[in-house]
């Protein structure tokens, strides 16, 4: 059954797009990620307008990412200083990301921009976690003990001014660093329509050297109110953000999360990550051959948007 | 008074014109009712007119809602006065847009978007149809200056032009981007045929009988919204000595039009609808997630 999305405005079938929706919410239910790197390229692949696609995967992101914040919230494990401060950050990241949106579209050059961050981001992800979990299973087989890992100093960020402390992450450190990454998230959550759980996890590990047990929970509160932000800039200033379509990739995610966390508790970790770590390079490989293939048709047309 | 003539010479044509023309009282019956809804016929130049047309679509209205996956529309028509040779011509063109079309070019292995050009004023749908090839029957003037056929389509880039005298003649228009315009031409229209959004279509019109005719329109599932401009020209001797014309409107209604016009009229309040909508839906299914 075919429905019409209305900002789209393309019709694309019902069943697809809750089983899209069932199926990234499953890998992010089962990986903690949010998906959104995956599901962008996908609705960019079957025909949605590359900037539909990604503010309405920032609406998506709210929905996924209200649950497992609630969640850690109860427990206590999330560090809400820092995570305020990596906000104040994203709120300028997204406000930027959304200009700068707003100007590339103007200028054409969107969809370029888009698949660029794609392949770059996604082609060191997929690459590192490949390399990670194919390095686990190798260990595992051959009972070789992880090779221990040596504390480096953080000269340069021990260094910055405006510190203050982090009782919760037992941190005294300058307020720089998480700003920095906060806006790095924010700019790609409005550019790229990802939750960026993928760049802020590994930065607050190795760069802040936070606890790893308020990490995720510190960075889904930090996405749930940036990608907030980010779908209300989208809709006011371009918009971008299709209800419909949110609407149905959230329902399907939802409910595909749920499954997906109750079945990654019980399977192997490593051969799953491994696998989604092709798939991730898969996409990367489709997303860069696009970019270099001969396009079908030279000539490309774009309707004029009116500066608002 | 079997009054027609095929121009395509087949026995099997001539055979489906007899059976047409033998169910024709049920046929007329059908279109007096289609005519009578018809607008008065708008009529060209002065004195006595030779011949005058009527027509009616199915619908005036084409609305898109949640199933909309295209829709196929047929004008009916009479052309009084109708005689053999003469031929019809059927264009529907959508709401005019700008457009900018850029020409892909290869930097450093990828393929970028450069070199834009922006055309005034395009039609976003454009539609004809007509009862035998379009230059089989009318002159070029004709075509060009009702803007008939895809290479008689108005596609104006004024930012590219300039006027100046050229072997003697006044205010040619030319083209900044010399014979690189007729590319960017050929693009619009190229891209617009593979969404469905332009179609020519010879023979498209069939004549059923006694000046009885019949026309059918395609909408794709990427239609445009707007008021849409139906036309329906009498062609004799390679010019029109008649024409019909009416409006067609193509609106989103229901859920979709209430989504549209929300986004579009309060978009910040769109947005946080649309984020408390989110919220909603990832806390339920958190709450329902830990109850099991």
């Amino acid at each position: 059954m075919q429905i019409y999305l209305p900002i789209a405005e393309i019709s694309l079938n019902l069943y697809l797009l809750l089983s899209l929706g069932l199926g990234v919410g499953f890998l992010s239910g089962m990986f903690g990620v949010g998906g959104g790197f995956l599901m962008t390229p996908i609705l960019i692949f079957l025909g949605v307008p590359p900037a539909v696609a990604v503010s309405t995967q920032a609406n998506q992101i709210v929905a996924s990412s209200v649950s497992g914040a609630l969640a850690h919230w109860r427990r206590r494990s999330l560090d809400v200083k820092m995570g305020l401060v990596l906000i104040a950050g994203g709120v300028f990241g997204s406000v930027s990301g959304v200009q700068l949106f707003s100007i590339l579209q103007a200028m054409g050059q969107i969809d370029l921009v888009i698949s660029l961050c794609y392949v770059g981001f996604l082609g060191v992800i997929g690459g590192l976690m490949f390399v990670e979990s194919a390095g686990a299973i190798r260990r595992r087989y051959s009972k070789t003990p992880r090779p221990k890992k040596k504390r480096r100093k953080r000269g340069v960020i021990d260094a910055l001014p405006f510190k203050t402390r982090f009782p919760v992450s037992g941190l005294y450190m300058s307020v720089i660093p998480p700003l920095a990454i906060g806006f790095l998230v924010g700019a790609l959550a409005a550019l790229m329509g990802v939750g960026g759980g993928f760049v802020m996890v590994p930065a607050m590990i190795y760069v802040l050297r936070m606890p790893t047990n308020v990490v995720i929970g510190t960075s889904l509160f930090q996405i749930l109110f940036v990608t907030a932000l980010t779908t209300v800039l989208q809709a006011a200033q371009n918009q971008t953000v299709d209800v419909m379509l949110a609407g149905l990739l959230i329902v399907g995610g939802v409910i595909g999360a749920q499954i997906g966390a109750r079945v990654g508790a019980k399977v192997r970790a490593e051969e799953l990550r491994a696998a989604l770590a092709l798939m991730v390079l898969l996409v990367c490989g489709k997303l860069a051959w696009d970019l270099g293939a001969t396009p079908q048709d030279l000539f490309v047309l774009m309707d004029t948007r009116e500066a608002s | 008074m079997i009054a027609r003539i095929f121009t395509g010479p087949s026995a099997l044509t001539a055979l489906v014109a007899c059976c047409l023309a033998l169910a024709a009282p049920a046929q007329a019956g059908s279109q007096t009712a289609a005519q009578a809804e018809a607008p008065v016929p708008a009529q060209e130049g002065g004195g006595p007119p030779v011949a005058r047309i009527s027509a009616a679509l199915t619908q005036d209205v084409v609305e898109i809602r949640s199933n909309f996956s295209g829709a196929e529309l047929t004008l009916f028509g009479a052309a009084a006065g109708l005689e053999d040779g003469d031929d019809i011509v059927m264009i529907v063109r959508g709401p005019q847009r700008d457009m900018r079309v850029m020409r892909k070019r290869r930097v450093l292995g990828i393929w970028i978007n450069a070199a834009p050009v922006r055309f005034e004023a395009v039609p976003s749908f454009y539609a004809v149809a007509s009862t035998r090839p379009l230059d089989e029957f009318a002159t070029f003037s004709a075509l060009r200056r009702n803007s008939m056929g895809m290479e008689h389509l108005r596609l104006s880039a004024p930012e590219t032009e300039r006027t100046e005298t050229r072997f003697g003649v006044t205010d040619m228009r030319v083209s900044d981007l010399g014979a690189d315009i007729i590319d960017y031409r050929a693009a619009v229209v190229r891209n617009k045929e593979r969404q469905d959004l332009y179609a020519e279509a010879p023979g498209g019109v069939e004549i059923i009988d006694n000046g009885l005719f019949s026309a059918r329109l395609f909408l794709p599932p990427v239609t445009p919204t707007g008021v849409y401009d139906a036309e329906v020209y009498l062609f004799r001797d390679g010019a029109p000595i008649a024409r019909w014309t009416d409006t067609l409107e193509v609106v989103k209604a229901g859920a979709e039009r209430a989504i549209y016009d929300l986004a579009h009229q309060h978009p910040l309040v769109y947005g946080v609808l649309a984020v408390i909508m989110a919220v909603l839906a990832g806390w339920i299914a958190a709450a329902f997630g830990r109850r099991q």
